[in-house]
């Protein structure tokens, strides 16, 4: 039922991969200033975090035997100092690594964002939208620990374990090789944990989506719902979806948590092996002191090993994360200007079809060699039985799919050799669903022209006779609306989207559908302001209303893949055929009481 | 403490385990001191006074202690992540259902986003206290604890030295979560409206495609994007200020254990071997110290969760849906007594006023009325939407405020001017009120919406999966199926809020004449801007601004020569002119 979508699980089909490492280098790049000196100055707290033990050592050591209060008060006063400066280290650090965090996802998300923007209709379509938001914006978030304080803080335990390694060395050689003997244990089972982490932490997230996306939807379409009465089967879909997510992440955690003991065990077993080796001999021979400074070096070394394990355990979960986020950052926008492609100047609005053959799938085609020549300023109603591709054909026009064969020309133009936003900027289209920003209306309206002054917007109300409707709110033009103006009727929603169109003032204007939901009394009056709106441009009109298509310059019926007639109502009426029936049958319904 | 209050009613019912993982906390805090002891009694008894055969019993309690500790640790980790698991799932589960439970007000006056961000991002806080926070804080008390009684035994005299420090770590502490309270609440915010922003953006693609707006919805997004930046980092600088004065003041305890334990040892108040013994142990008093100003960020976050999701929690939805009565089959007789109705938000503007009509069982009442003038907040109010502000609205002779309301809206359907598709198939769509019917009743009710024929030129037909709202359809297609959807569930009362105005006429009057047969029985509202949807009707009703200003049936009203006379002349048009040209004439009646 309606889980199924919002159930299947994208698996990764590439396995982690050097490039994306690769390419959050490039994020990380711009600030590589401020890592260098973010990292210096980790460095230098680490410093003073060896240093308090060190004085510790020389009070017990020196001041003490020997009595010196002078020696003690100036190493108190030397270690107050460094305390404070410690203290200020890690106020830059929390801050510092916080912007940088910050600034990475700020990056990260804007160029997903704007990918996101060219992104073709199908994209959208063809998946449920809390998915597509969850990448966007909580994917996003969860890559904060790793991208900033992770990072950094994993490059100094790095040198720190590089650092401890060498003094180790220095010390004793078999010393050391024998701290390092279960090396490869615990290489090997970070190995398993990670496979079985990557594993859980890609199924989590997939469950985590499914999830949004069910929750988003169930909000989207709750009015549906409720009139449905289907609460508690959607109840049940939700809990079970719910459930995956709770034990997927279980699962992820259970993998995630089980390498800080294994870490743990090792470095324990480690150290009772140096001891046993060094007071039994065991071919070590060092003296008691080393014995006890070695052991406190190897506990120095495992430390920083066990805070790398843990950052590689989240880069391992992030990393999830992270490919899905370069995942759709991959998805190749399907509409894109060519290399050469130049801005359109401002047309006449001519319209050419030459030879379209076009189809949404690879198998079925909607039009097979569709051609006709619209001059500038005529305006075309199309007709014919829903589904024919009345509303195909204006989104051809404005490049929201691609056409498989033959050429559109705007102009003389062909569309796909300008910049899609520049042939955009020239057409204006009214779509059958309008959509309503939450905002004021005012702002809803001045969608269509970003330059427009209050009075051009008050002004494009009146003509189409919104303006009336919204002098009755309750704040007029600055009435607030929510989201998908869902506090508006759909007659007055298809009134603002009519003046936002007539505001953005294209050559070429498209009406899908535009007028079904306003009422005669209104459309009456909007008619006029109809008639001043297609003064001049070239006009495409799908409509139902007997009255709006007659008054068109020409009517193309369409249906069988193509334009089966075209021609002036006058003219299609004398021809008997499609249309004739169609506005016969019409007006038949009509007077038929 | 609300706050814990609140969130332990999902805790109790894990109390048991809880208890147990919390036993676990304290033994492996208390382990975690053990092991270095251990340590340290090797190198004083073995190394120093070689007492060589304690060093196998010594490093076999080491190697025993780290791995029962580890294992206990493991065991409680994984406790407390199923309790926190548990629990959340209990969360999100209670505001599902009052998710469901909310009315359209609620719905029309809050964000998709804001919504998301309570279920989705608040959750989690939640989460991360009970799995997380709350045992790390039991950790360092026990850590804190024991050190204060360890230490004193040592040398109480240093030990409350140290302790001068502990009330300008809790002063600064406190400060802290006073300030960082709503530096938390302003990122939450900026992370709803960063949600809503791009959830609008996702929603509306093909808007912003149509006006090539790109570049201003990037625009809008730089302000969201930059807006959650800069309350992350106010939060910060908060932090920022706080934190690292409690690091430092934790640090000072070292500070002055060695120096002022120095100067004890210098007058004899104090061996050298407590001082290095008391030396080894004050990073148990530190460390708590340290943590603490995280762990009050990371309780602020709770809080400022717990909040969001109780207000949602709290909201009384204005149709209360739990009222008994028990089910009867309705006939279907609809009443509405001198309705009049307003928005809470709006309460001296009247929507709706005056409405009085009947409509008796298997009528078909027509509704027509300028864009804005009431219609749909008429018909919403059948299906208890919406209730009257004034006057009464009768089913079955009963107040429909008395009818549970799931058994009401299980006898009516209603199809709404928005067509709200789910991400499903075909089938899945068309059954959506109605998951067990039959396939053959989903194939009949297609076909009498008219649908069946695009569906089965579908890939997939039935089984054909659409997009969230249906996209990839034309909206004419949506309709049918939205059609199709409410014409599955038999119902007693059928509403169709302007189902049929993407869909042609011929195909409309097919779709009525299919409809007759189906629904014979049920009382048909039918909203609508053409003449031909309604002029079949046993009454019409013609409304304006909120009233009914004319009604009765078609001929009665063309008789009276008002306004329905007007919008028939003006939709039938110029087709009169075109009758005097038509030859046969067959047409005219």
């Amino acid at each position: 039922m309606a889980q199924v979508q919002t159930d299947t699980d994208k698996k990764l089909d590439k396995k982690m991969s050097a490039k994306n490492i690769k390419r959050v280098l490039t994020y990380l790049k711009p600030y590589r200033m401020k890592i260098t000196i973010l990292f210096l100055v980790i460095l230098l707290s680490n410093i003073i975090m060896i240093l308090g033990p060190y004085l510790t050592s020389i009070v017990i050591d020196q001041s003490i035997p020997n009595q010196d209060a002078r020696q003690l008060t100036w190493i108190i006063v030397l270690y107050a100092v460094a305390t404070l400066i410690n203290g200020w280290a890690s106020r830059y650090r929390l801050y510092n690594i916080t912007l940088l965090g910050q600034d990475v996802l700020r990056d990260m998300r804007s160029d997903l964002f704007i990918h996101m923007q060219k992104l073709s209709f199908a994209f959208f379509d063809s998946q449920p939208h809390g998915k597509i938001l969850i990448r966007v914006v909580n994917y996003i978030n969860n890559l904060s620990n790793i991208l900033s304080s992770g990072l950094i803080n994993v490059l100094s335990d790095i040198l720190s374990i590089i650092v401890t390694l060498a003094i180790m060395l220095a010390i004793d050689v078999r010393l050391t090789l024998y701290s390092l003997i279960l090396m490869p244990v615990l290489f090997v089972a970070t190995m398993i944990i990670k496979n079985k982490q990557r594993a859980a932490y890609d199924e989590l997230s997939a469950k985590q989506a499914n999830l949004n996306a069910y929750i988003h939807e169930s909000i989207a379409g709750i009015k549906t719902t409720q009139s449905y009465t289907r609460e508690s089967m959607n109840y049940d879909i939700f809990s079970d979806v719910s459930n995956q997510q709770r034990e997927a992440y279980m699962k992820a955690v259970k993998a995630q948590d089980m390498l800080s003991p294994i870490v743990q065990n090792i470095a324990t077993i480690t150290i009772s092996f140096i001891y046993f080796a060094g007071i039994r001999g065991l071919g070590v021979d060092v003296s008691t002191g080393i014995l006890i400074a070695f052991v406190g070096y190897v506990n120095n070394f495992w430390n920083p090993i066990i805070n790398v394990g843990n950052f590689y355990n989240s880069l391992v979960s992030g990393a999830v994360y992270l490919e899905r986020v370069f995942e759709m950052m991959d998805v190749k926008p399907q509409i894109q200007d060519a290399p050469d492609a130049y801005e359109m100047p401002p047309v006449k609005g001519e319209v050419v079809f030459r030879d379209v053959t076009f189809g949404y799938t690879e198998e079925q085609n909607i039009f097979e060699h569709l051609s006709f020549h619209v001059k500038p300023g005529e305006t075309i109603a199309l007709v014919g039985p829903t589904g024919a591709g009345k509303s195909t054909i204006t989104n051809l026009i404005s490049r929201f799919y691609d056409i498989k064969d033959g050429a559109i020309l705007v102009d003389g133009m062909d569309i796909r050799d300008v910049k899609v936003q520049s042939l955009r900027k020239e057409i204006g289209v009214m779509l059958q669903d309008t959509f309503i920003f939450s905002g004021t209306i005012m702002e809803n309206i001045r969608y269509g022209n970003l330059e427009a002054s209050p009075w051009d917007i008050v002004d494009a109300a009146r003509v189409v006779r919104a303006h009336e409707f919204i002098q009755d709110l309750k704040n007029g033009y600055r009435t607030v609306v929510q989201e998908r103006g869902s506090t508006l009727s759909a007659g007055q929603r298809q009134l603002i989207s009519f003046a936002r169109t007539l505001l953005a003032d294209p050559k070429v204007l498209i009406l899908d559908e535009a007028t079904s939901s306003i009422d005669t009394q209104t459309e009456i009056l909007l008619q006029e302001g109809l008639d001043r709106l297609l003064e001049g441009r070239t006009a495409f009109i799908v409509a139902h209303r007997l009255s709006t298509i007659r008054n068109s310059d020409r009517i193309f019926y369409i249906g069988d893949k193509k334009i089966l007639e075209s021609g002036s109502h006058e003219e299609l009426m004398k021809k008997k055929g499609h249309y004739y029936n169609l506005y016969r049958t019409q007006s038949k319904l009509l007077k038929k009481v | 403490m609300n706050s814990i209050k609140w969130v332990w009613q999902y805790i109790r019912p894990y109390l048991f385990g809880w208890s147990w993982a919390s036993i676990m906390v304290v033994a492996v805090a208390l382990l975690n001191i053990v092991t270095p002891y251990v340590g340290g009694l090797i190198v004083d008894n073995v190394i120093y006074n070689g007492e060589s055969d304690l060093l196998l019993p010594l490093l076999g309690l080491m190697l025993l202690g780290t791995f029962v500790r580890t294992i206990l640790r493991y065991t409680y980790q994984i406790k407390f992540e199923r309790i926190g698991q548990n629990a959340l799932y209990q969360i999100r589960e209670d505001l599902y259902t009052k998710l469901q439970e909310l009315d359209f007000t609620f719905f029309n006056t809050t964000r998709v986003g804001d919504i998301m961000a309570r279920m989705t991002g608040d959750t989690d806080a939640i989460r991360h206290a009970i799995a997380w926070l709350y045992f790390n804080v039991l950790d360092n008390i026990v850590l804190f604890v024991s050190a204060l009684i360890v230490l004193s035994t040592i040398e109480w005299r240093l030990t409350l030295a140290l302790l001068i420090v502990t009330p300008f770590i809790a002063l600064f502490t406190i400060l802290l979560s006073i300030k960082a309270n709503g530096a938390f609440y302003e990122i939450r915010e900026s992370f709803a409206k960063l949600n809503s922003m791009v959830e609008e953006n996702i929603g509306g693609n093909k808007v912003v495609k149509a006006f090539a707006n790109e570049a201003y919805e990037e625009q809008k997004f730089d302000v969201r994007n930059e807006g959650f930046k800069k309350a992350n980092m106010d939060s910060v600088n908060i932090s920022k200020t706080y934190l690292p004065v409690l690091e430092t003041l934790a640090g000072f305890m070292a500070v002055i254990s060695v120096g002022l334990g120095g100067f004890f040892v210098l007058n004899g108040m104090m061996s050298v071997g407590n001082l290095v013994a008391f030396n080894g142990l004050i990073w148990m008093l530190n460390t708590p110290m340290r943590n603490v100003g995280g762990y009050m960020n990371d309780m602020q976050r709770f809080i400022t969760a717990t909040y969001k999701i109780r207000e949602m929690l709290n909201t009384k939805p204005l149709i209360p849906v739990n009222q008994k009565k028990s089910i009867q089959e309705m006939r279907g007789e609809v009443e509405f007594q001198n309705v009049s109705f307003a928005f809470a938000d709006e309460p001296e503007h009247f929507v709706l006023s005056h409405i009085s009509f009947r409509a008796e069982p298997g009528e078909t009442i027509g509704i027509l009325g300028e864009t804005g003038s009431g219609k749909s907040t008429l018909v919403n109010m059948i299906s208890r939407f919406f209730d009257p502000t004034e006057g009464r609205v009768l089913i079955d002779g009963e107040d429909a405020r008395r009818w549970n309301v799931l058994d009401l809206r299980k006898q009516i359907a209603i199809v709404m001017q928005d067509v709200f598709l789910f991400s499903d198939t075909i089938k899945g769509n068309i059954s959506y009120g109605k998951p067990s019917a039959e396939f053959e009743d989903i194939e009949q009710v297609a076909r009498v919406a008219d649908a069946s024929q695009f569906i089965e030129k579908m890939p997939e037909r039935y089984e054909t999966y659409l997009g969230e709202r249906g996209s990839g359809l034309s909206g004419g297609q949506r309709q049918r199926l939205s059609l199709a959807r409410g014409l599955i569930k038999h119902p007693k009362i059928l509403i169709l809020d302007d189902t049929t105005s993407a869909v042609d006429m011929e195909t409309e009057v097919k779709i009525q004449k299919g409809m007759k047969d189906v629904s014979r029985d049920t009382t048909t509202f039918i909203i609508a801007n053409r003449i031909s949807s309604v002029k079949n009707a046993d009454q019409i009703l013609i409304m304006s601004k909120g009233e009914i200003i004319e009604r009765g049936q078609h001929e009665e009203l063309l008789a009276r020569k008002g306004s329905y006379y007007d919008i028939y002349q003006e939709q039938l048009g110029q087709s009169e002119v075109e009758e005097e040209e038509d030859e046969d004439g067959s047409s005219t009646d």
